[in-house]
């Protein structure tokens, strides 16, 4: 569903609206008609009783008292009043003037018991009627305890009249009840529709400063002061995500402002060394000389634009990691090898401790950068005649590996950051160019990817200590 | 004119030295930060290019200190920070102009070369002293018409003392200008290259645009 907010809270509040105001208006209605025709019916019983109670017998003669015939109910011929009286054998006794020769419907219950109903008077008109069956009095009771009152001598009273004002009431009642309704709603659905607009405003107001937002501008943080409590937690999480999205943008500009640092550097190399050479004509020695350098350049520039997309491809989990066993010692015999002889040179003693039978499972190919980088970081930054010192154990299911160097120059606080991307001590290239702060970062990403840990730290002072933390369960 | 390149990128550092030397200026060179400044500090050089990102001391570091000296060199920054707040950073520390990496070594050339006018106030880059003219851009000199070959060392040393024309120039400042750090050239070899540029400038039939101001140095053209 999409219909808007607004759509929905209204449609529901004139829903409830006209569900409670149809309720309102037919316990209203029900219960006015209830009274109104009570109170219909009292006046007409009071009628009759007074008939009733007008009906003499006096002998066979049963009369009826003159006033009461002539009672302006029963002569008006606009509201009128009709009655009709029966002896038991259904001989009609009296009817009132205005029936003429017509007859009302007979109705009768118990002796003395008021029995209502409508009926229709035989030129079609609705009336409503009440009969009752009583003992007339006889003219003279002188004879008190005289059984002259018998079964035969009860007589039935029919007392009708046209209802049409009560209808007319009553219609006059609904109209009032639908329009007051009507107007009711009418009203609600204007008030309603400010009132949610007004309600949502801090939504708006929220949609627009998410609205004007972008790329450029995510230190915006959405402000929203007078936002009602259900919105501020809508708020807050979307100023969350903001803040993260932020830091995800700036970390991803910094580190392409350093990639491109570092790839400019060299770039400005290989550039300025070409012009230079290309200025004008040289010797045979000077060209290769010139290209060797140039050569140099691209070699550094490659790798370090392969530890880029290594990066770039862990990150974006592209990467399928092997499981492999592996002879550690081994691998890290083989990483050293191509750093020996320069190690050599500046009197470097490299001691591999690993135990030669140590394995572990694992991905051989990352683990293998994992350990040409710590390896050619120790190579770098070992003092001359220093030492460079490997050892691994097994703790449970768990393997560490410690690469040690000494010739450590860094204090606590920048060891701290040497696994940061693009860190280095002094903001400098060596003359190397292969440590453009990215091979410890690197590493850290690799073990990460492989599950483990790694963390730099200075053992003794001017001995700078990897320790890598890999996931080893025992095997068989 | 004498330079000095303080740049720790290896490759970039020799490129830029020999290219800079090949276009004629006495070039000292460093890739150490520390060792750049003990440099800039020693000797009044015309332009100092400065990398940013050097071990020891930074190159904005460097940059301070020399303004807090005082010394009048002008610094160009060559590096790969091409931010707009590193580069006015750059400029209001006291650089006098910005190169960002990597770059064409021409423009470095041409941009060396407009420093070099600034320092010593010289918008035009064809000078003019009497009947000679030398173009600063393409090296070439006239004396009259006729055009005169020289070689680097000798428009190195009539360049310096056209820039300053009118000025008495000391054998010191020549040697200063003209000399690397580490040449073993004693400042007796400013007589002798005074003596070949006299031999190729000087006409018999001209007046004479080379005078020794005894006990001081040497004047190019007219007393000002």
């Amino acid at each position: 569903m999409t219909r808007s907010l607004r759509t929905r809270l209204l449609t529901r509040i004139i829903v409830a609206t006209i569900l409670l105001l149809t309720i309102f208006s037919l316990t209203v209605y029900l219960v006015i008609r209830s009274a109104l025709v009570k109170q219909f019916d009292t006046s007409l019983a009071s009628v009759a009783r007074i008939l009733a109670a007008s009906v003499e017998l006096d002998g066979d003669e049963i009369e009826l008292e003159f006033e009461v015939r002539k009672m302006p109910e029963f002569q008006s011929a606009k509201h009128p009043t009709y009655y009709q009286l029966w002896k038991p054998d259904g001989t009609v006794v009296a009817r009132s003037p205005l029936l003429g020769a017509d007859d009302l419907a007979r109705l009768e219950g118990g002796v003395d018991a008021l029995v209502f109903g409508k009926s229709r008077m035989p030129d079609n008109r609705p009336v409503r009627a009440v009969g009752l069956k009583f003992k007339p009095r006889a003219a003279d009771s002188d004879e008190e305890g005289h059984p002259h009152l018998t079964a035969e001598q009860t007589l039935t009273l029919v007392v009708a009249r046209d209802p049409s004002d009560l209808m007319s009431q009553l219609r006059f009642l609904r109209w009032l009840l639908l329009t007051a309704s009507a107007a009711v709603i009418t009203l609600s659905l204007l008030i309603a529709a400010v009132v949610v607009r007004q309600g949502l405003r801090p939504l708006n107001s929220i949609a627009g400063e998410i609205a004007a937002i972008s790329q450029e501008s995510l230190t915006t943080r959405i402000g929203a002061e007078s936002a009602p409590s259900e919105v501020v937690p809508i708020k807050d999480r979307l100023n969350d995500l903001l803040a993260r999205l932020e830091d995800a943008f700036n970390r991803e500009r910094r580190f392409t402002a350093d990639v491109a640092h570092e790839l400019r550097t060299p770039l400005a190399g290989l550039r300025s060394t070409i012009e230079v050479t290309l200025s004008r004509a040289r010797d045979t020695a000077e060209y290769q000389t010139a290209l060797s350098d140039c050569l140099g350049i691209v070699e550094n520039m490659h790798i370090m634009v392969s530890n880029l997309l290594t990066l770039a491809r862990l990150d974006a989990h592209q990467v399928t990691l092997r499981t492999e066993q592996i002879r550690l010692a081994e691998l890290v015999n083989s990483s050293w090898r191509p750093l020996r002889d320069k190690a050599e040179q500046r009197g470097i003693a490299f001691e591999n401790h690993i135990p030669v039978d140590l394995t572990c499972q694992s991905d051989p190919e990352h683990l293998s950068i994992v350990f040409r980088n710590l390896l050619e970081n120790a190579a770098e930054y070992t003092n001359q005649a220093g030492q460079i010192r490997i050892a691994a154990q097994r703790t449970g299911d768990s393997l560490q590996v410690t690469f040690s160097n000494t010739g450590c120059k860094l204090t606590a606080e920048q060891v701290s950051k040497v696994l940061d991307s693009f860190w280095r001590a002094d903001e400098s290239r060596s003359d190397a160019t292969v440590h453009s702060g990215l091979g410890l970062a690197l590493v850290k990403r690799i073990i990460t990817a492989l599950n483990g840990a790694v963390t730099a730290q200075i053992d003794k002072p001017g001995t700078f200590t990897i320790e890598l933390t890999l996931p080893c369960p025992r095997t068989q | 004119m004498r330079l000095l390149v303080i740049e720790d990128y290896r490759p970039l550092q020799q490129s830029l030295t020999k290219g800079l030397r090949e276009a004629g200026f006495a070039v000292d060179t460093t890739r150490d930060g520390a060792e750049g400044l003990w440099y800039a500090t020693g000797s009044e050089y015309d332009v100092i290019i400065l990398d940013l990102m050097l071990p020891g001391i930074d190159g904005l570091e460097i940059l301070r200190k020399l303004r807090a000296k005082g010394l009048k060199s002008h610094v160009l920054i060559l590096t790969a920070k091409d931010t707009l707040e590193d580069r006015v950073t750059g400029l209001d520390l006291g650089a006098d102009d910005y190169l960002v990496k990597p770059f064409a070594f021409q423009e470095l050339l041409a941009r060396v070369r407009a420093l070099l006018r600034r320092r010593y106030r010289e918008k035009n880059p064809r000078i003019k002293v009497k009947d000679l003219r030398i173009d600063l851009t393409t090296q070439r000199v006239w004396r009259g018409r006729q055009e005169i070959q020289l070689t680097p060392r000798e428009y190195a040393l009539l360049e310096y003392l056209a820039m300053r024309a009118g000025q008495t120039v000391s054998r010191t400042d020549i040697w200063e200008h003209l000399y690397e750090f580490s040449s073993s050239a004693s400042s007796n070899v400013v007589d002798v290259y005074i003596g070949y540029l006299r031999r190729k400038i000087e006409r018999p039939d001209r007046s004479r645009l080379i005078h020794t101001v005894r006990g001081r140095g040497y004047l190019l053209g007219g007393q000002s």
